[in-house]
């Protein structure tokens, strides 16, 4: 197992090299002028289009300008985004930790409910709980996510005001950044940070902000879940040592929840840490109908404005962390699977 | 399983957090007022801001300017940081017109409680002046005082000597500044009243910002983005409103009353001016009252319209003139999607197309303003008659200009290009930026009417991103496009110049050049007499309407706020609201 | 699959009777001089609709494996009815909407006035109108053919793409297999829509950009897949023996490999056909979709999105621009999944036994 995952964390450089490169060979078909366009926020600035492409290098092959960027990256410097008005590294860190909380906030739910119905589908398949799983799967799957977002948001916002957009209201935002009440940001999520500082009204607060593209997320990324644990759940019944348990007498819950289960959630383990990973392209259309201050939204802010150093942070980010999680998904897998773990 | 009964306690959390939410009816926050629009500030930087957004929050709440507009009026003044609004009568303004003095008000403090004086002025001129980064604002002020366009030469090096020359055109003796210029330059006094916001010289010094000498000139000149200045996020003015954070994160700035303002302080205790994208939230945030003022659209008006509580005010007047530019000499080398054939054959056109008077005048009449102003506009616009919006001194409210006649369409398109054009047809691209519902529809309006005059007359409509549009209509690549051009200053200069001069931005992308119109801009510019300027104005309208390169129209604006807003008053050479009279209850 | 000969004699009753029920409404609508007028105006799509019916009739009455275990399940026969609905609709686009004489391009919807406001259903605009008065019903029976066109194009290039990398990577092994698939992991290393927006949003707008967007993002999928499958048929004694036998590589991989892996393609791709469409309403709606007026479902959803929140008061106020629009993407969506999980129990043989 160690030298399986050795060869894994060697291979992580080559596929972060691969990855810069491939974005970088997609920028090759920008214009310079185009790409010096984003610079300008208003008609009566264009005169100074060329010297503009000038200060900024975009008249360089981009093989040059990729060399320069990947100098720029080993010394820390991801470049400036225009669309976040900071450097692109500090846009990361100060995007990623509400995201995250977001990302952990939805995950309860969608493998709660997963696991859940995943089960009772496999056990009953073929019967009305299992159609309806199915039908409830499919059809949060079946229109896009931003119409979810938009309908949450009037529903949940606009007839009941439970769940307003962004991140917390003017009270809570205002009594944290005030340098009076002394709130100090241990770990960037904001409900954590809330509960260490002994502040619980703003706990709720930024739940409630929490709870709409959170609702919204696991909508959408729930179906994914109950369709795997179902067929591996229905793999597993179908496995020689269950249908022994059967046949030995036990009582059928104990069968599935001490010998089914528990096996069919070894995929179901590997595919929560890939879950995450989905969900953090989930966040882009999520984020922006919410006005959730996170990296998806921002990303998707800085592709449509041509954010070159954004969308290249943005995007190489994700793939890190995607990265990363698969490789977290192949070590668990490993380390349930007695098949790899032997070996 | 236990972990349900966790979901179901936080469910019940969350839902008495829902029940607790505050009852409407009544005021939110009466003390803070928030603005939410759709645009992000570049900067905190008065040298370096050029956007609306930016201007927004920091012109005349953190910063002020020498004098101001009085009342909705854009030709009349107000002393603001001076004493008296200088005039030839009361010896501010020179005989010759050239020699600007203000008289620095006494008792002014900076945010920071340091007193305000004549030096602070004299050095957040120079400094907006010698920032000059391209594309930035600066070129206002250069060519005001020192009638260039630039501080550096070809190469990018400093120009010599131009230092010395602003240093000696602003003189500073005791409490007054006096600004003598190269030549007489009527809208000097506009352009004061926007772009001489002041900033405290010594805490800029202590900030690391520019030490005030030529020696720190080349740390200063043409910073490569916004957060290389300063004062990009921080701000120390003499404004109504003191900066405290701009978070470019959850995408907020925080604005707060400063006490010791040298008029009555502001009524509001705070102004948050945020930044939310999609129009639904936004939306709600009015209707929920998490949002006291909101921008909105014109296509989305209809979404706010009746919602209780909130009061729309329309026809606002602005000082933007919105265009259709034809383009007399397209740019065709290397390929051009939006000609098609390239030739006169019904498929595409030649790249003169346009030069030919009768196919402007034959798609000037063609064009449905009426349509255009009901569908796309929502009635809020109206025809133009030349670049000079109305409202603004200089416009020629009888002006002449082309009404719908399909049949006056037609009979000028017969006599195109020898009559080539009726008998075989065309076919070219309408462009505009992507996502503005208004343009497009605008485009369809100019598609149906044209392709209505004649079966084989063609028009394609393709919108593509706004920084590809400026670069392609700069380029002179789009046959027809559609933008607009808002004031830098409220002055008619600022129009005819852009619209019609042969150098100006859009008439050089157009290939217009009219050297009657080009002599009569620069005569007008730096006239004194009001009159005769008035008459050089309606001269160079009449000649619009002759060469129609370009069909005008002019637009009202709509703002949007709950009903408690009180003391909200506009003025057209506004960005955004004017926070300071403003109150809640 | 070997043919089930009997069929019961109760499912041929009911057949009979559908398809005459059929067959007379179709003989009642061709009495309609407009039927029959448009029909003539656009033979060619008229006779493919024909084709078309004849074959789904022939097959469905056909008694195979296949159609068998279709039946059993009623979700199956929905999902199937569902994309059956949907090819006729795009096949019978022209006579179920006929684009304006003046139209130059049939995706191009006709509009009737150019205001912000949708209009509610009416004569003449049985699905109302949208925002600047695109004709809703126009634009999703046209909106059908461009779907089909997107996620068969797509799925076409990934498919192709992932049979010649995946093919070679696992035939072949060794260093080949390893940097391909490397090459699959920096193309997984991105969430589908987070490189869909970069490449979209560098290539510039188009439909066939979005295309490739998409194609970029699912072939790596089929790749990983046929190498799979590939290297656990390699080892198998039949494969030995053709090679044994002399027969050489491109034999072995068309012969035995590439049949092997079919039906989990199949699978994987009718699953993927609803997807395709999904993400590209996505990025209509983050401002990277076709232009507005192009006869698309996802910029159809996006010009709903003004709306959707209603007006102050009456909050359905225009239900009609949400609605079938996205009635139309969630029944595609819905249908190819169901066909899809379909696919997945009548042919992945691992779960063939447990019924």
């Amino acid at each position: 197992m160690a030298s399986y995952i050795a060869r894994r964390l060697v291979l992580l450089p080559v596929v972060a090299f691969g990855v810069t490169v491939l974005i970088f060979a997609l920028l090759q078909f920008l214009d310079p002028a185009i790409r010096a366009g984003a610079f300008i926020t208003n008609p009566n600035q264009l005169k100074a289009i060329d010297a503009i492409i000038r200060k900024y290098g975009l008249d360089q092959p981009v093989y040059v300008q990729y060399w320069t960027w990947l100098r720029e990256v080993f010394t820390g410097n991801l470049g400036w985004s225009q669309t976040a008005r900071m450097p692109v590294g500090e846009a990361i860190l100060r995007f990623f930790p509400p995201t995250l909380e977001l990302t952990l906030v939805a995950f309860v739910p969608i493998m709660l409910i997963g696991v859940w119905m995943g089960t009772a589908a496999a056990v009953h398949r073929d019967r009305l709980i299992d159609h309806l799983s199915r039908i409830f799967s499919i059809s949060f799957r079946s229109l896009p996510s931003f119409v979810w977002g938009l309908l949450v948001l009037m529903v949940t916002y606009g007839r009941l005001n439970w769940f307003p957009p962004g991140r917390l209201s003017l009270e809570a935002d205002l009594f944290v950044r005030n340098p009076e009440h002394r709130f100090v940001a241990y770990t960037g999520l904001m409900t954590v940070d809330a509960l260490l500082n002994g502040q619980l009204w703003i706990f709720v607060d930024a739940l409630r902000h929490l709870a709409g593209p959170a609702l919204t997320l696991t909508m959408v990324s729930i179906a994914l879940l109950v369709r795997v644990m179902r067929s591996s759940m229905l793999e597993v019944l179908n496995q020689d040592y269950v249908r022994t348990a059967r046949s030995k007498g036990l009582a059928e819950p104990v069968v599935i929840d001490r010998h089914a289960r528990k096996n069919a959630l070894i995929p179901v383990i590997t595919l929560s840490s890939l879950t995450i990973v989905g969900l953090l392209g989930g966040v882009v259309i999520t984020e922006t109908i919410f006005n959730f201050p996170g990296i998806g939204r921002w990303g998707a802010f800085a592709a449509q404005q041509l954010d070159i150093p954004g969308v290249t942070g943005f995007t190489m980010f994700v793939a890190a962390i995607t990265v990363l999680g698969n490789l977290l998904a192949d070590v668990l897998y490993a380390y349930f699977d007695p098949r790899i773990r032997l070996q | 399983m236990g972990s349900s009964r966790k979901l179901l306690a936080l469910a019940a959390v969350i839902l008495l957090a829902g029940l607790t939410g505050v009852a409407q009816g009544q005021v939110r926050n009466p003390d803070t007022l928030i603005y939410v629009s759709f645009a992000d500030p570049e900067t905190m930087d008065p040298a370096y801001a050029y956007d609306t957004a930016s201007s927004t929050i920091i012109l005349w709440h953190i910063y002020e300017t020498l004098v101001f507009f009085s009342g909705s009026s854009t030709g009349t003044f107000v002393p603001m940081l001076a004493t008296e609004v200088p005039t030839v009568a009361n010896g501010g303004i020179s005989p010759d017109g050239k020699t600007y003095t203000f008289k620095i008000r006494d008792g002014v403090k900076f945010h920071d409680g340091s007193p305000l004086t004549a030096e602070d002025v004299k050095y957040s001129l120079l400094r907006f002046m010698f920032m000059d980064r391209d594309g930035g604002p600066s070129e206002l002020l250069l060519a005001a005082i020192l009638d260039t366009h630039g501080t550096r030469d070809e190469r990018g090096a400093l120009k010599p000597g131009l230092f010395a020359e602003a240093d000696r055109a602003i003189q500073v003796s005791g409490n007054t500044v006096r600004i003598t210029l190269k030549k007489p330059f009527a809208p000097f006094m506009s352009i004061m009243a926007m772009w001489s916001m002041t900033v405290s010289k010594k805490w800029a010094i202590t900030q690391g910002d520019w030490n005030g000498t030529a020696a720190g000139l080349s740390r200063l000149n043409n910073p490569k983005k916004p957060e290389d200045t300063s004062m990009f996020n921080k701000a120390n003015g003499t404004g109504p409103f003191k900066f405290v954070q701009w978070d470019r994160a959850a995408r907020q700035v925080i604005l707060e009353r400063h006490d010791t303002y040298w008029r009555q302080p502001a009524a509001l205790r705070r102004v948050i001016v945020r930044v939310v994208e999609d129009f639904g939230a936004r939306r709600l945030m009015l209707q929920q009252g998490d949002a006291d003022i909101v921008a909105v659209s014109r296509p989305e008006q209809s979404g706010v319209e009746g919602l209780p509580g909130v009061r729309i005010i329309d026809d606002i007047s602005r000082l933007i003139t919105d265009g259709i530019f034809m383009n007399m000499n397209i740019n065709v080398a290397g390929g051009n999607p939006d000609v098609g054939s390239g030739r006169l054959d019904g498929a595409g056109i030649p790249p003169d197309f346009f030069a030919d008077i009768n196919v402007r005048r034959g798609i000037a009449y063609a064009f449905d303003y009426t349509t255009m102003i009901r569908d796309c506009w929502r009635g809020k616009a109206s025809a133009g008659n030349g670049p000079i919006p109305k409202g603004m001194f200089g416009h020629p409210s009888g002006g002449k200009w082309y009404t719908y006649d399909p049949a006056r369409a037609a009979a000028a398109f017969r006599e195109a290009h020898g009559g080539r054009v009726w008998t075989a047809g065309f076919r070219f691209g309408v462009l505009w930026n992507t996502g503005n519902a208004t343009r497009a529809c605008i485009a369809s309006v100019l598609k149906a009417n044209i392709e209505a005059i004649n079966p084989r007359f063609r028009v394609d409509i393709r919108s593509i991103t706004f920084p590809t549009l400026l670069q392609q209509y700069r380029e002179s690549r789009l046959p027809v496009w559609i933008l607009g051009w808002a004031a830098d200053f409220p002055d008619p200069d600022n129009f005819v110049t852009p619209f019609m001069h042969s150098d100006g931005t859009y008439a050089k992308a157009q290939g217009y050049k009219n050297p009657e119109v080009d002599q009569l801009i620069l005569r007008a510019r730096f006239e004194p007499d009001p009159a005769k300027r008035r008459a050089m104005y309606a001269k160079l309208h009449e000649i619009a309407y002759n060469d129609v390169t370009t069909l005008y129209s002019y637009r009202v604006d709509f703002q949007v706020m709950r009903s408690w807003v009180r003391g909200w008053y506009y003025n057209p050479a506004f960005f955004g609201p004017y926070f300071y009279p403003m109150s809640k209850q | 699959m070997g043919l089930v000969t009997v069929a019961s004699r109760g499912m041929q009753v009911h057949r009979s009777r559908l398809a005459a029920a059929a067959a007379a409404s179709a003989v009642a609508a061709l009495a309609l001089p407009v039927v029959r007028e448009r029909i003539l105006r656009f033979p060619l799509d008229f006779a493919a609709f024909l084709l078309f019916v004849t074959i789904l009739v022939v097959f469905w009455v056909t008694p195979s494996d296949f159609t068998r275990r279709m039946r059993k399940n009623p979700l199956s026969v929905l999902g199937f009815s569902l994309i059956a609905f949907f090819v006729a609709v795009a096949l019978l686009a022209p006579v179920l909407a006929p684009p304006p004489p003046t139209s130059r391009d049939a995706y191009l919807i006709p509009q009737t006035g150019f205001a912000a406001d949708p209009q509610p259903p009416r004569p003449g605009h049985p699905f109302g109108t949208t925002e600047g008065q695109y004709d809703l019903y126009y634009g999703i029976v046209w909106g059908t053919r461009t779907a089909f066109r997107v996620s068969v194009l797509v799925i076409a290039i990934a498919v192709l793409v992932g049979l010649l990398l995946g093919g070679l990577s696992g035939y072949y092994g060794g260093t080949v297999d390893e940097a391909i698939m490397r090459l699959t992991d920096i193309f997984l290393a991105f969430p589908g829509l987070v490189l869909a927006v970069t490449v979209v949003a560098v290539l510039g707008r188009s439909l066939t950009n979005i295309m490739i967007a998409i194609a970029v993002v699912h072939w790596p999928i089929y790749a990983r897949l046929l190498r799979g499958d590939i290297l656990s048929v390699r080892g198998r004694d039949y494969v030995e023996a053709a090679r044994a036998a002399g027969a050489g590589d491109l034999r072995i991989i068309t012969r035995h490999v590439i049949p092997n892996a079919i039906y989990p393609f199949l699978v994987l791709s009718s699953l993927d056909m609803g997807l395709i469409v999904i993400t590209a309403a996505a990025l209509s709606f983050l401002g990277l979709g076709p232009d507005v007026g192009y006869a698309d479902w996802g910029t159809l959803i996006n010009l709903s999105r003004n709306w959707i929140l209603g007006r102050p008061g009456e909050p359905f106020a225009f239900w009609y621009v949400l609605v079938y629009p996205g009635a139309a993407i969630f029944l595609f969506v819905l249908g190819w999944n169901l066909l899809g999980d379909a696919f997945r129990d009548i042919l992945d043989p691992r779960l063939r036994g447990s019924t």
